[in-house]
């Protein structure tokens, strides 16, 4: 089987976020970066699937010259190899722009198996999977916990709201989007880095491509949420304070 | 005096038949020796070579040579009267060197020494001094291991008997033959006994512990220098200890000089809470390694003689290194283990994975998101480190992220705003990488490294300071190996520095200390924070305390891997705290301070008591401060 | 500029937040151009209470194979009937599950990006969503022509604003989309629960920890009372496990589970470091302590200081209060 895992370099989860000078995008000097999680759990999922049925794990990441890092410690893990769609607009794309980026590659490659994450930690649009099972006419589920290679094709478990799952057979190729936490992510190691040096990364440019990149949807402003998070302190008797704390949770909060 | 003594008899002819005798078992005897010691020194030649090895500078290896070969300083420090029993018998060798050379070449007729001669005379009895002071400590040892029998010792072993056996009876042989008359048939049979028994002797070192006879002083002569270093890796197929292609002739030299005194297991606090490790059995296990499949086996070290639980159990805390008498230097070896299950993937555990993908996705090894350490800094207004301050405070994970950390942090900040001292927190900082380090991933620890190494070149820090002992080892050594880092010190040495500034508290408390290993024993330092400490009460010493401190269990990056199994290290220590009956029980180290607190909320929670306060000695400095 | 409003069912009932989802559409436009869209293989009930609500129009989108979802079949079965409507503008739908599944398929196959996971609407319009795990509010707007498709996050509208019953009914249209088996490439089972025998903390939307602030275990009726009204999960800190007054399987920290709920209640937790790791990413922090310097407040976007002994009784007491 060969199967392409679409990753995104996304600021690290705790990189304080400042917002550029244009307002339409975050400041990204001096960021940190790291490999988005839930693409981390479909990487995951297509190198247990390798070490079972001895597949090709071909990475496919689309971005500036930094992504290069991220694809490294994707061949690192265990990746055969990577395409790496040279791009530096990548935020002005919509979801769109950037799924047609990945699916004229894959395309190319013509895997058994498309594998991504559920949806990125920075922008967290969590569409490109979808819609590049479309660009590529392919069936597609997503939010899937696990995938097993059955003869007719593949058995994954989807989860749903609420504590439900179901199950879901799809003929290959096929394409899935992958929820974290279904498997338990490998860490890097030396001997992963020192191996990666020899793997093939082709780097092809979005100009190659020829795939479109006018938006149909635009980001225009980022802004800080108005409301910082600080602690309110609800005083009064018990029942003054617990009368407050629901009325809180129902109209501030929304979590009841 | 001397002249009154009567000599030492020695035979003074011998026959033909006697000399080719003694020519056919000395042969016999070097042929035993050789057969058993020949293929363990081609071991320790064809291993790899120890990459960055400098003989010189030579001076330090000279001092360590004279003071604990020679003088035997570490072997009688750490267990004072056996060590000075060791040490008789050591330096009744030493004398003996001459006395022995003389002895086999008497039997053709080539003496040097002549009995009856004035040096001879001197050095005969000199040597017999230490000879009658030698049999009297062999002696001891022997009641020491067959009747008092600490369990150090392990299991009654027939060889150490047969060899104190021996040693008593040379000496014995020796001090003989100044009773009997020169020319005597009785002279001549104690020659023999003498010699029999040396010949006897030869090859049993080889087969026993007592190789350490012959290669310790080497090992301490050529050890790798300082406290628990770990070396670097060289080249793209060095991933630390994976086979037995790694292991080093340091380390191989190592593992047949050990002894198996099992002064490392004594302060071990895995090896003392019923773990799976015994620092001694990681040694002995490479050792087994070596005679079975040799140095250039492909034979994984964690498999048979070795298990990878027990290299996971060790806190680096260093109490076997550091007691160690022929320069075993067990740390590097756990975490070259270690580096050997990490940087190849071998290793698989939950809570590690968990520590490593926090610090491969963030900067510290909580998982925290760094905006809470902004809220932090933005609450107690710290001011940023612009390079004009004097010192960059760290603030290290625990200080940033963990409530008490925090408090440790902001009393510090109170006593250096009441001294003046200017300082500067960093915008960002990443973990040093101290618990990856130890845990033996080399990718991640390189990167929070070099990271930090950057981040703080731009910002032009020169001097850094630091609550945690932790930080402050791995940003002074671990660093070394990426660039040069700043100078660093523990708040400890700070406030000591400014102790008589400070205004002492009126309320005096009764204050035990506890040593953190990266305090004490890894940097050397155990005054600075008692006079800190002593500000605020009198300080009262634990059983075990100083060089030999007991480990509160966090180190070597085992807070992170989830409680351990069986009886916790940090209730052990904590409740050794607790009895010393002291009010408060006085730390320099975030990490001890989270495991005692843990400890005795459990213990005194239980037992519905009050437990020790327990204070950095940041907050015991601050005390005296006014509001 | 008329509005298609796609309803979600659960259980033979319209979906909360597809209410939700219609409080919003009437930010784009007034209720008398919003058309609401039912789909299923029976749809008349579902019709019945649609047309209930505050819109124009209902269509029942009926097709023996939209009986299950499948993304293959929805898809197919609302272009259809994107493509019979005139100027349809906007397409709203809830941002769920099921949402985020096909409508990203159902924008492309138009040509089109759906601006999903919206929690605000604001004049031009302008759509605001969150960036950065929430640390950022981005503003997004429509350029291209054709349909915008727009999914809306649960709580982002009160369902109860502007959604309301009007009197009168809504007519009800039936579509009849062309399907056919052959075009549906997925076959998905019934939904089944996750294991039942063991807690998942991990997936718990609500979540009520207990510390050692509740003394003894003859107290834990009490706080778990307080989980049942909120239909809450119990979890407690590690000294409660380790007395084995729970199971280890509830044990919040880093010797323990990582949770991330909406909503976290710590009850007589101080918060000691190992216990925040477990914590720190719920959505929102609730903290009981009678300790106000307790470090746990520190992480909390509420917090009462006060006796739990009074304030979780009190507090179960207004949970009930406010669903009835």
């Amino acid at each position: 089987m060969k199967i392409a895992v679409a990753i995104k370099q996304v600021p690290e989860r705790d990189a304080p976020v400042r917002i550029a000078p244009s307002a339409n995008w975050i400041e990204e000097r001096e960021l940190q970066w790291a490999m988005n999680e839930p693409d981390a759990y479909a990487l995951e999922e297509a190198l247990l699937l390798k070490e079972q049925a001895g597949s090709e794990v071909i990475v496919v990441s689309a971005g500036p010259e930094r992504v290069g890092s991220t694809i490294r410690e994707a061949l690192a893990k265990g990746a055969d190899r990577a395409i790496h769609i040279l791009c530096d607009d990548l935020n002005g794309r919509d979801a769109l722009g950037v799924a047609r980026l990945l699916a004229a590659v894959i395309k190319q490659e013509n895997p058994d198996l498309v594998l991504t994450g559920l949806q990125s930690e920075d922008v967290g649009l969590g569409q490109t999977g979808v819609i590049v099972a479309e660009l590529l006419g392919l069936p597609h589920a997503t939010m899937i916990l696990r995938v097993e290679k059955t003869d007719a094709g593949l058995r994954v478990k989807r989860e749903l709201e609420e504590g439900w799952f179901q199950s879901i057979e799809l003929p290959t190729p096929a394409v899935l989007t992958m929820q974290s936490g279904g498997n338990k992510l490998r860490y890097a190691t030396l001997m992963g880095i020192k191996r990666a040096k020899t793997k093939e990364l082709r780097t092809v440019t979005a100009a190659e491509l020829g795939a479109d990149s006018a938006p149909t949807v635009v980001l225009e402003q980022i802004a800080a949420p108005k409301k910082q998070k600080s602690t309110q302190m609800l005083p009064g008797s018990a029942k003054e304070a617990a009368a407050a704390l629901v009325e809180k949770l129902k109209t501030e909060a929304r979590v009841l | 005096m001397i002249i009154l003594l009567p000599n030492l008899a020695e035979p003074q002819h011998f026959s033909t038949f006697e000399s080719g005798l003694f020519a056919a078992l000395a042969a016999a005897s070097i042929w035993a020796f050789w057969r058993r010691f020949g293929p363990i020194f081609s071991k320790i030649l064809q291993s790899k070579k120890d990459p960055g090895f400098q003989l010189f500078p030579i001076g330090r290896r000279v001092r360590d040579f004279v003071w604990e070969v020679m003088c035997q300083a570490k072997v009688i420090r750490e267990r004072p009267l056996v060590g000075v029993a060791h040490a008789l018998v050591f330096w009744a060798f030493c004398a003996f060197a001459l006395v022995t050379l003389n002895h086999c070449a008497t039997i053709f007729g080539l003496g040097f020494l002549d009995p009856a001669g004035r040096f001879g005379r001197v050095f005969f009895y000199v040597a017999a001094l230490f000879a009658a002071a030698c049999a009297v400590a062999i002696f001891g040892l022997f009641l020491r291991r067959f009747v008092a029998r600490p369990k150090w010792l392990g299991a009654v072993s027939w060889e150490s008997g047969l060899i104190a056996l021996l040693i008593f009876a040379l000496m014995v042989t020796y001090l003989a033959a100044f009773f009997v008359p020169g020319a005597s048939t009785a002279a001549r049979l104690l020659w023999w006994a003498h010699t029999i028994t040396l010949l006897a002797f030869l090859p049993l070192i080889p087969h026993t512990k007592h190789l350490h006879l012959i290669l310790s002083p080497f090992t301490i002569f050529l050890s790798r220098g300082g406290f628990a270093e770990i070396p670097p890796l060289v080249g793209d197929e060095d991933f630390g200890l994976v086979t037995g292609k790694d292991l080093t002739q340091l380390i191989s030299l190592q593992t047949y000089s050990c002894v198996e005194c099992g002064r490392c297991m004594e302060d071990c606090p895995a090896n003392n809470t019923g773990k799976l490790l015994n620092p001694k059995e990681i040694v002995l296990g490479l050792r087994g390694y070596l005679n079975e499949y040799g140095p250039h086996s492909e034979e994984p070290l964690l498999s048979k003689y070795n298990s990878q639980e027990a290299a996971f159990e060790c806190t680096t805390c260093g109490a076997c290194e550091f007691q160690c008498p022929v320069g075993i230097e067990h740390v590097p070896i756990i975490v070259g283990l270690r580096r050997g299950a990490v940087n190849t993937g071998a290793w698989q555990d939950d809570q590690g994975a968990k520590l490593f993908l926090a610090l491969e996705r963030g900067s510290n090894a909580l998982g925290m998101s760094a905006a809470e350490r902004d809220k932090f800094i933005e609450k107690n207004a710290l001011p940023l480190f612009d390079g004009t301050q004097e010192y960059c405070l760290w603030l290290g994970c625990m200080g940033a992220y963990d409530p008490r950390g925090r408090e440790i942090v902001v009393a510090l900040v109170r006593v250096m705003r009441f001294l003046g001292a200017s300082f500067g927190v960093m915008r960002k900082e990443r973990c040093t990488g101290d618990p990856v380090r130890r845990l033996g991933n080399d990718l991640l620890f390189q990167q929070l490294a070099e990271a930090n190494l950057e981040a703080l070149a731009q910002s032009e820090t020169k001097k850094i300071i630091s609550i945690c002992p932790h930080c402050v080892r791995t940003i002074q050594e671990d660093w070394k190996a990426y660039g040069t880092p700043p100078e660093v010190e523990h708040h400890s040495e700070f406030l000591a520095r400014y102790a008589s500034q400070l205004p002492p508290v009126r309320d005096r408390e009764k204050i035990v200390f506890h040593d953190p290993c990266y305090l004490g024993r890894y940097r050397g330092v155990y005054e600075e924070p008692r006079k800190v400490a002593a500000l605020a009460g009198d300080v009262v010493e634990a059983p075990r305390s100083h060089e030999r401190s007991f480990c509160c269990g966090a180190g070597g990056g085992l807070v992170f891997l989830g409680e351990e199994k069986g009886e916790r290290v940090s209730h052990v220590r904590a409740e050794e705290l607790a009895a010393t009956g002291a009010s408060v029980v006085g730390t320099a180290c975030p990490f001890c301070n989270t495991m005692f607190r843990d400890a005795f909320a459990d213990a005194f929670a239980a037992k519905g008591e009050g437990a020790p306060e327990l204070m950095d000695i940041a907050q015991l400095a601050a005390r005296g401060l006014p509001e | 500029m008329s509005i298609l409003l796609v309803l979600e069912e659960t259980s033979g009932k319209i979906r909360r937040a597809s209410w939700e989802a219609l409080a919003a559409a009437t930010l784009l436009a007034p209720a008398e151009s919003i058309t609401a869209v039912v789909i299923g293989a029976t749809t008349e009930s579902l019709a019945r209470e649609a047309a209930e609500k505050s819109v124009s129009k209902v269509i029942r989108v009926e097709h023996p194979l939209l009986a299950q979802y499948t993304a293959d079949s929805f898809c197919a079965a609302l272009q259809q009937l994107i493509q019979s409507q005139d100027a349809t503008k906007w397409v709203v739908f809830a941002h769920t599950y099921q949402a985020r599944d096909y409508a990203p398929a159902l924008a492309c196959r138009m040509g089109q990006v759906l601006i999903g996971d919206v929690v605000g609407i604001g004049e031009g319009p302008v759509f605001t969503r969150q960036l950065m795990q929430g640390r950022l509010n981005g503003s997004y707007r429509h350029s291209g022509n054709g349909p915008c498709f727009v999914s809306v996050q649960a709580g982002a509208s009160r369902a109860d604003t502007g959604a309301g019953p009007r009197g009168t009914k809504a007519p009800v249209e039936l579509f009849s989309p062309n399907l056919d088996a052959t075009q549906i490439r997925t076959k998905p089972s019934e939904p089944f629960r996750g294991s039942e025998q063991t807690v998942d903390l991990g997936s718990a939307q609500r979540i009520v920890s207990v510390g050692r602030g509740i003394k003894d275990a003859q107290n834990l009726p009490m706080v778990q009372e307080l989980a049942t009204a909120l239909g809450a999960e119990l979890a407690a800190s590690r000294p409660i496990c380790d007395n084995g007054w729970l199971p280890m399987e509830r044990q919040v920290g880093s010797s323990g589970q990582t949770v991330a709920p909406r909503l976290y209640l710590a009850v007589g937790i101080s918060g000691a470091i190992q216990h925040l790791v477990g914590m720190k990413g719920s959505q929102c922090i609730v903290a009981i302590n009678k300790d106000p310097d307790a470090p746990i407040f520190e992480v909390s976007d509420y917090g009462i200081v006060g006796d739990l002994f009074e304030v979780v009784p009190a507090l179960t007491e207004a949970v009930k209060a406010a669903k009835q």
